[in-house]
């Protein structure tokens, strides 16, 4: 609506675009409600942390035991707000403008996301998501593809987040 | 200039290619491909700086990293000079500038060089004992001038303009150096699939068969092979190399550090293309192969320019085709410097004697040295050299039964030495693995080891190419097998391997006083032989004290050519075996390293995290002057017209107590409490009772530790029965969430609530003042703002300007006041609307000053600011928020320890100065009687102290010791030059009862 895709410099190695707001909640309720919360939000909730599932244009990330990200098109997010039961104990809290999402992707998209993560990216299988820190700021990264990933930070970190993946991309189309 | 000293065609330089650099502002004609050092031998210049203490004349002794003396000062243009640069591994350009170092007025007559005469007055622990009396002199005199005297080379004055870059590795197998042993161990790894990264500090990978063109490896030359290997290993996707990388540090869990040098060999980087890349490897394997270091011999003299080691004009010769001059002689202890000097002499070097200390040596080298027309000189040792600024000739005397007969000179221009070599151990040692002395080898060997690595080929003492490649192979298939892969170990046909050993040898003996001889041992910190005899004679026994006495191995290079030549020296004046005298600790980094590669990204804007809210642009406009909270950056106050700080802060106060002010509070920490248990939750976390605070109504919390001290305030809105929105302070948010999470998940697990930081979910706009309601009022939708509908302390979700927002009415100032929050991406457009809104009432946006000076004059505390981590409820006035009724809560039970319930304790108060226009110091300290002795009997000091415009006076917040019970008594702030007075008042300056706010 208000965010616009702002892309990087192009090269063939790595594209960077800062994707455009869409619903995004944290739910938390305890694992043995999963069931209940699938149904009623016709979306499983994966039980690995680090699994992701989707189903339509719904996707739940499992972030901890008993915390799933939900994100979802904006359309969708009153059905959402209205999906789980009062009766079902659960905390549904929409974050959609807590965060921006960047979006990264070409061949050399592990290389620039090795100049702000240190855990091993690589080992990440497609359709997984981890919280992680990025050059000291916590982070959200979903694998989409061998070479396209999500990698979501908190608003006013984004800036500093920006700069550096901006500096990196700089780094790879220079080939250095 | 000519290249008198470069061999047509030979080496491994380009010489279609000329390159031309600078040499103390003389244009040097080298190759691409060439070192500093090897251009400057190729024209004949030996000459590159002058020693740190005594201002000799030095010349190149090493080809590589191990580099102790040739180091100058390099510049690639404004802002990006570097001293002490090894010449021997920077690579030339066209336009690189080159200076030499520690000279003045120049490098062939230097004025410092009268130290050298009175050497013998500066021994070693010279300043120890020189500098010692009297002890006033010190910081005027003494540190000055060591300072001035200390230290080679000049930094640079301006700031970096260089970028630097960062990167994280992760790989099975990380080989360390590109030898033969490295080479082979990566082919193994390689071969395997294993992730595999081979890194070597070079511009060329190869190490030793760069030298060792003759040596024919499974039937092709050296060098045909090394083409094939690095040809292969790039074709692997699983390998990386990388050159001109040089591995810094060895760190816990095999983390290493490496550090990549991008663009210093570039006469034109590319715009913004950074300097140096720290690369934090974290590697499943290590596989060292550092290879080994030629150790110097330690001789009358043998500092002069044209003395280097026998292993380096090798690399000259070969890999550079440059002659290091043009009538050679060699001394030394071990075989290989025997190769070093056929090769130079195949190469149309005279060589005129071979000087070998041992009086027995193989037939094989003999004869050949006879054949080559070298005279053969065993049983010998050098007594001398001479030359001003080049060596000219050395002295030479037979050693019969350990006497050493009458001297001859021989005349040279170039005198290669030898003293066999030391496993390269500092990576190693950096893993704290310990070493074990091979009496046979003379060195030091890795023994136990504490990280998952290999050490392979020179560095754990083997000797030759075909040694060195069975090793790496070896190495390197052990590495990967242990990362779970199948490795062969491959085998290599190795012809015209040239094997050999030597002895190991303390200082050469002499027939003249070897008292008076300039022998050294470390020639970048000139510490000589006598100098190691020395401190053991004044009473240093431990190697660690030797070191710190003498400065020996102390200087940038870590005393790679020192350390051992230090030990056998100071293992001999003590009567000890080498290994009871021990060796010293080698700590990262292996080579000096910038700090831009360690602090990469970090500097200028990218320094640390700026945290902006969504509104920082529009109050940058405004021309806002900032002030840092925490990570965040928040407008302090707004000048307009001019203005100072005072000025403004004034007007923004007036504009919110007479009209209505309007102020950035995106920042205040925000968490949804949410579930079942939500109310019992915050029951037990804060003072406050929340069970019976109905929904669409607040409440100030006020959150403790176990200890029952203040950590935390903010307001509570309860939007529903299981919904609350918790604010925090700025820089106390994640604090509060985690220690939320805390208890949560450790004591009440039982709990059905959970928690979430919307802290940048919501952009939030305070209005306050009493025209804040008249502003709002046509901007909200679905909801009444009278004070009957929406009375102080209310909560609602509703529209405003067209947004969803969760609307408080609240006050941080005493006035009326409300609180918008609005989705960030709203906050902006929120703000601007409120902005317009307000236009015909006087609406004034504020900074945190103004904040803090309209809270103070309510007596609101500033958590941090009043309060410090030992400010219970009581002291600051806030027991009427303890919940009187509630069984428990954090911090509770702290509350009734007898030092928290007893008297006297710091309470918070007002306090004025009896001069109105004085605004005390916050932080000054308070005393009951200005006249008691010193020291006085402090009582108090102050946290809070402003300049209040809507009293026209100052006020003031204190800490004083039974503040309460002093009402009206005058307590006194002594302060440099004077002593203010100032009255107990009640903490409450403005409207103390409240009625501003019922409107």
């Amino acid at each position: 609506m208000t965010a616009q895709i702002h892309s990087f410099p192009p090269s063939p190695a790595i594209t960077v675009e800062t994707l455009p707001l869409a619903a995004r909640f944290s739910l938390r309720l305890r694992p043995e409600h999963r069931e209940e919360a699938k149904a009623a939000l016709g979306l499983p909730l994966p039980d690995r942390i680090g699994r992701t599932a989707t189903e339509g244009a719904r996707r739940a990330l499992c972030l901890g035991p008993d915390e799933w990200q939900i994100d979802a098109p904006e359309a969708e997010a009153d059905a959402i707000r209205r999906a789980l039961p009062r009766g079902l104990a659960h905390a549904l809290v929409e974050v959609t403008d807590r965060e921006v999402t960047f979006r990264l992707q070409g061949p050399a998209v592990l290389d620039l996301l090795a100049v702000g993560i240190a855990r091993d990216v690589s080992r990440m299988e497609v359709g997984r998501g981890t919280r992680t820190v990025f050059d000291g700021v916590q982070a959200v990264l979903v694998r989409e593809a061998e070479d396209r990933f999500t990698l979501a930070v908190w608003r006013s970190f984004s800036p500093h987040v920006e700069e550096l993946l901006q500096r990196g991309a700089r780094e790879i189309a220079l080939g250095l | 200039m000519t290249q008198a000293f470069r061999i047509p065609g030979a080496g491994r330089v380009d010489h279609a290619k000329p390159v031309r650099f600078t040499f103390d502002g003389k244009t040097v004609e080298g190759r691409e491909g060439d070192t500093v050092a090897s251009a400057l031998l190729a024209n004949g210049i030996h000459l590159l700086g002058r020693s740190f203490k005594y201002h000799r004349p030095r010349g190149i002794v090493s080809a590589g990293s191990e580099e102790p003396n040739a180091l100058v000062g390099t510049s690639r243009g404004p802002g990006r000079s570097e001293p002490n640069t090894r010449a021997t591994m920077q690579e030339v350009w066209d336009g690189l500038t080159v200076e030499s170092q520690n000279r003045w007025p120049g490098l062939d007559f230097d004025v410092g060089a009268i130290n050298d005469r009175f050497g013998r007055f500066l021994p070693a622990g010279f300043y120890y004992k020189t500098f010692m009396w009297p002890r006033s002199f010190w910081d005027k005199v003494y540190e000055p001038f060591i300072r001035r005297a200390a230290g080679l080379g000049r930094s640079p004055t301006e700031p970096d303009p260089d970028h630097y870059a960062s990167r994280h590795l992760h790989c099975d197998v990380l080989v360390v150096g590109s030898g033969p042993a490295g080479l082979a161990a990566a082919l193994s790894a390689g071969r395997s699939g294993a992730q595999t990264v081979l890194v070597d500090e070079h511009a060329e990978m190869g190490g030793t068969l760069l030298s060792e063109p003759g040596v024919r490896i499974d039937g092709q030359g050296a060098w045909g092979w090394l083409d094939a290997a690095l040809a292969e290993l790039r074709g692997l996707p699983n390998v990386r190399l990388m050159t001109r990388t040089t591995a810094i540090g060895y760190y816990h869990q095999n983390m290493v550090g490496l550090c990549q040098k991008l663009t210093d060999h570039m006469a034109a980087p590319p715009e913004g293309a950074p300097r140096e890349r720290l690369w934090r490897v974290r590697a499943g394997q290590v596989v060292l192969a550092q290879g080994a270091i030629e150790k110097p011999l330690v001789f009358d003299g043998n500092d002069r320019p044209g003395v280097m080691l026998a292993g380096a004009a090798r690399t000259f010769l070969h890999r550079f085709g440059v002659k290091v001059g043009h009538r050679a002689v060699v001394v030394t202890s071990h075989d290989s410097a025997w190769h070093a000097a056929f090769d130079l002499a195949r190469a149309g070097v005279a060589v005129a004697a071979v000087v070998d200390v041992r009086p027995e040596v193989s037939r094989v080298l003999t004869g050949q040295a006879e054949a080559l027309g070298i005279e053969v000189l065993t049983g010998h040792t050098v007594t001398g050299t001479t030359g001003r600024l080049r060596v000219a000739s050395v002295r030479v005397n037979p050693v019969r039964g350990g006497r050493v007969g009458a001297g001859r000179t021989i005349a040279c221009d170039a005198l290669l030495m030898c003293g066999g070599w030391t496993p390269s151990l500092h990576l190693f040692s950096h893993t704290k693995g310990s070493l074990a002395w091979d009496a046979g080898a003379g060195a030091f060997l890795p023994d136990r080891k504490t990280e998952e690595c290999e050490i392979a080929g020179a560095g754990r003492g083997l000797w030759g190419i075909a040694a060195a490649l069975d090793d790496g192979a070896k190495a390197g298939a052990a590495a990967a097998k242990a990362m779970g892969r199948v490795a062969g170990v491959g085998t290599f046909a190795v012809e015209a391997d040239r094997t050999g050993d030597g002895v190991v040898v303390k200082e050469l003996p002499t027939d003249r006083n070897a008292g008076l001889a300039k022998a050294f041992i470390d020639f970048q910190n000139d510490v000589t032989a006598k100098d190691i005899r020395l401190a053991v004679r004044e009473g240093m026994r431990s190697i660690e004290h030797v070191k710190r006495y003498t400065t020996n191995g102390m200087a940038t290079d870590q005393g790679k050519l020192s350390n051992i030549n230090g030990l056998m020296i100071a293992a001999d004046a003590l009567g000890k075996e080498a290994p009871q005298v021990g060796l010293t600790t080698f700590r990262p980094p292996y080579t000096p390293t910038t700090f831009g590669a360690l602090a990469g990204y970090h500097k200028g804007s990218h320094f640390e995290v700026t945290r902006r809210t969504p509104i920082d642009a529009w109050a940058e406009a405004q021309g806002a002057v900032f002030e840092p909270v925490a990570l965040w950056r928040r407008a302090w106050y707004f000048p307009q017209f001019g203005e100072d700080m005072h000025a403004a802060v004034a007007r923004e106060c007036r504009a919110v107590r007479t009209q209505v002010g309007m102020f950035d509070a995106s920042t205040l920490g925000k968490i949804e409490v949410v579930g079942p248990d939500a109310a019992a939750f915050l029951e037990r976390m804060y003072t406050n009772p929340w069970a019976r605070l109905q929904p669409g109504r607040c409440r100030y919390g006020l959150l403790l530790g176990e200890d029952g001290f203040i950590r935390d305030d903010g307001v509570i809105g309860r939007l529903a029965d299981d919904k609350f929105h918790v604010t925090t302070t700025t820089g106390g948010a994640a604090r509060v969430l985690n220690m939320m999470e805390d208890y949560l998940q450790t004591e009440w697990p039982d709990l059905d609530v959970w928690l979430t930081s919307t802290t940048e979910q919501w952009a939030v706009v305070a209005l306050q003042g009493p025209n804040a309601r008249t502003v709002l009022e046509p901007l909200v939708e679905g909801l009444d703002l009278s004070d009957a509908a929406f009375p102080h302390m209310a909560v609602a979700e509703c529209t405003v300007a067209g947004f969803p927002a969760r609307l408080f009415r609240v006050s941080f100032t005493g006035e009326l006041g409300f609180e918008v929050n609005v989705p960030a991406r709203h906050g902006l457009a929120l703000w601007e609307a409120i902005w317009a809104a307000g236009q015909p009432h006087g609406i004034t946006a504020y900074g945190t000053e103004t904040m803090h000076i309209l809270r103070a004059e309510k007596g609101f505390i500033l958590v941090g600011q009043d309060t410090d981590g030992t400010v219970t409820p009581g002291d600051a006035g806030l027991d009427w928020a303890i919940g009187k009724q509630k069984k428990d809560f954090v911090g509770k039970r702290s509350l009734q320890r007898p030092d928290i319930v007893a008297k006297g304790r710091k309470q918070l108060v007002g306090l004025l100065t009896e001069d109105p226009k004085v605004v005390l110091e916050e932080g000054a300290q308070i005393v009951a009687d200005p006249n008691q002795p010193l020291p006085m009997t402090m009582i108090g000091h102050v946290t809070s102290s402003y300049w209040s415009e809507a009293m026209g006076r100052s006020i003031a917040m204190a800490l004083i010791e039974g503040g309460r019970d002093r009402m009206g008594e005058v307590l006194h702030i002594p302060m440099p030059g004077r002593t203010l007075r100032a009255t107990v008042a009640a903490a409450n300056f403005v409207d103390p009862d409240g009625l501003r706010l019922k409107v």
